[in-house]
């Protein structure tokens, strides 16, 4: 196990931010998942040794989050959520200055600065000021000087936040190429699902703190329910109590569809037993895929 | 925005070695950034005046003669002697230059570090935060270092090739020790009260602004407190008139003010000690907020 934590827990005063996160990573991506303030950031943030656990314990490649920093930090490249840069340096300086910080020898860094940007696409404008990147650059930047020194895990906190479709997606891409093509690791926390989806093999998800759901994704897919999607003509309101009764979960959506996520154990006729208890017609019915947004929807909630 | 035009990402053969002085390459990046700025190199050219006026100064001292017409009315300033340093090293004059030098140099140190973020960034690495103070502090100690201690000596060094003996050295055999002391001294209190400064906004302007601000307050403070109460102590109040005072104390000549030099001490320690505390809580990683 790359990453392990134990009853990990953490509070900013009185908001608790994680309360008791036990759960052991896999090797390949994985996804961190969850709404805002669900302790993303504050797992990651514990994990590099930013922020000291309230209680619990946990280990990074082995090393002790409590004991180990130095050697975590030097096997972890972190990709913040929020801009950051040194003014006045041009792109090459400041990865190679990172590089450097990390425990490169200086003209490795320097080197080693040349051959990421080029890889993260910033290879013509690595001369250019920080200052006068755009916010997509400076994404690139920030993975570039979180690989700059070869690591074995990337946190990467929001790497696509504000992004456009364009710039999301080539970073995704980049995401994608580490961690399926460079045997690094890869610890992707996101709100944005498809982000997830697209990339990591398996989740975590939080909420309020607490660990919701963890697994491969397509375990946790398949395990916790069965989703059907249909359409109604009728009272609803009655049809969706009665299913709800029966441990059913009932979402209606914008377009008036009715997703009703059932217990794997349960029969789907139960659906249109139901359906005749209330007096609704069933106009549309259809087993669907569960996505990791019905996933997320199931553990967190739509709302 | 550039497309990715290259995939070739490889993994880096070498290894990863504790350093010795982790914060040695934030010292010299923060060096290199401040001579990036070209106001900064001509402050920084202005802030040798004063050296250079005192240095001919030495030369003129050994060349009486010579000079005879212009050093009349001056003879008392060119009689090199503790006291000649000690002039050198606390006029108003040169310790502005040090805080206009350090305005340029210093000021965006922390608070650019706050502004973009960067803090996280820095400990991401192996990298304590002593060592990142440390870093930022040997900024300030090399450009108040460079102003002060470089010109002191070579003071020394050029009197004694003018004079051509030794006597001088023979005379004050403890002045480079003073030298090197004051000059530790001033690069120490002006790297705590910089990073003070620099650590309370991210707003570099700003920070520039409170340090020549802090600095000439304490002064007009100490003006209009001794206009009010007539008792010398009330120097302590000024950064000024306590560095002068310590700088007395060092080179072995009378206080300015009818104040012992240790109070002064004291006071500036303090206000080094005020600035670590608030430097070790406004430098972490996270700005945790409850």
């Amino acid at each position: 196990m790359s990453i392990e934590v134990k009853d990990l827990s953490f509070r900013y005063g009185k908001i608790v931010a994680l309360d008791g996160v036990t759960m052991k990573l896999s090797e390949g991506a994985v996804g961190l998942l969850g709404p805002n303030g669900a302790g993303k950031s504050t797992l990651l943030r514990i994990l590099l040794g930013f922020l000291v656990p309230e209680r619990g314990e946990g280990k990074v490649l082995d090393y002790d989050i409590r004991r180990d920093l130095a050697m975590i930090r030097r096997s972890v490249g972190y990709m913040p959520e929020s801009d950051c840069f040194i003014a006045g340096m041009d792109a090459v300086t400041f990865t190679a200055y990172f590089g450097e910080l990390s425990g490169m020898p200086r003209q490795e860094a320097m080197k080693r600065a040349h051959e990421v940007l080029f890889y993260v696409g910033l290879g013509e404008a690595r001369y250019r000021l920080l200052d006068t990147y755009s916010a997509g650059m400076k994404q690139r930047l920030k993975l570039a000087q979180a690989l700059v020194h070869d690591p074995k895990i990337l946190f990467l906190d929001e790497p696509t936040s504000n992004l456009d479709p364009n710039g999301r997606n080539d970073i995704l891409e980049l995401i994608r190429d580490i961690s399926t093509n460079k045997s690094i690791q890869v610890l992707l926390s996101s709100h944005i699902l498809a982000d997830i989806e697209s990339i990591c093999g398996s989740v975590v998800i939080l909420n309020k703190g607490r660990l919701a759901a963890e697994g491969r994704m397509a375990d946790l897919r398949a395990i916790n329910y069965s989703l059907f999607e249909l359409r109604l003509k009728g009272d609803g309101e009655a049809f969706r109590k009665d299913l709800e009764s029966l441990g059913c979960r009932v979402d209606e959506m914008e377009d008036r569809l009715i997703k009703i996520y059932m217990p794997e154990k349960s029969d789907r006729m139960d659906i249109f037993r139901a359906a005749s208890r209330t007096g609704v017609q069933i106009r549309y019915f259809v087993k669907s895929q569960t996505s990791l947004e019905d996933l997320f929807a199931g553990v967190v909630g739509v709302d | 925005m550039a497309t990715i035009r290259e995939k070739g990402y490889s993994h880096w053969a070498g290894t990863l070695c504790e350093r010795r002085y982790p914060w040695w390459p934030i010292t010299r990046t923060g060096i290199r950034l401040a001579f990036r700025k070209k106001a900064f190199k001509f402050v920084f050219a202005m802030a040798f005046v004063p050296s250079f006026f005192f240095l001919a100064s030495i030369y003129i001292s050994e060349r009486l003669e010579d000079f005879k017409a212009l050093v009349r009315s001056r003879e008392a300033l060119i009689s090199v002697t503790p006291k000649y340093f000690n002039e050198f090293f606390t006029l108003p004059f040169f310790l502005f230059l040090i805080i206009l030098v350090l305005a340029f140099a210093a000021a965006g140190l922390i608070s650019d570090d706050l502004k973009h973020n960067s803090l996280q960034l820095y400990f991401s690495r192996p990298l304590h935060k002593k060592d990142y103070l440390l870093g930022k502090m040997s900024v300030v100690f090399f450009f108040v270092l460079i102003i002060t201690a470089l010109p002191g000596l070579v003071f020394i060094i050029f009197k004694l090739i003018f004079a051509g003996s030794f006597k001088f050295f023979l005379d004050y055999p403890w002045l480079p020790l003073s030298i090197l002391g004051y000059s530790a001294f001033l690069a120490v209190f002006f790297a705590f009260y910089v990073l003070l400064l620099s650590a309370s906004s991210k707003n570099t302007r700003y920070v520039t602004i409170l340090i020549f601000a802090t600095y000439f307050f304490s002064d007009i403070l100490f003006g209009i407190l001794y206009e009010t109460f007539r008792k010398p102590a009330m120097a302590l109040f000024s950064i000024r008139a306590n560095l002068q005072q310590v700088g007395a104390f060092l080179f072995g000549q009378k206080p300015r003010y009818a104040v012992p030099a240790v109070w002064s001490f004291i006071v500036l320690a303090g206000i080094c000690v005020l600035s670590a505390v608030i430097l070790s809580r406004k430098t972490r990683s996270v700005e945790v907020i409850k």
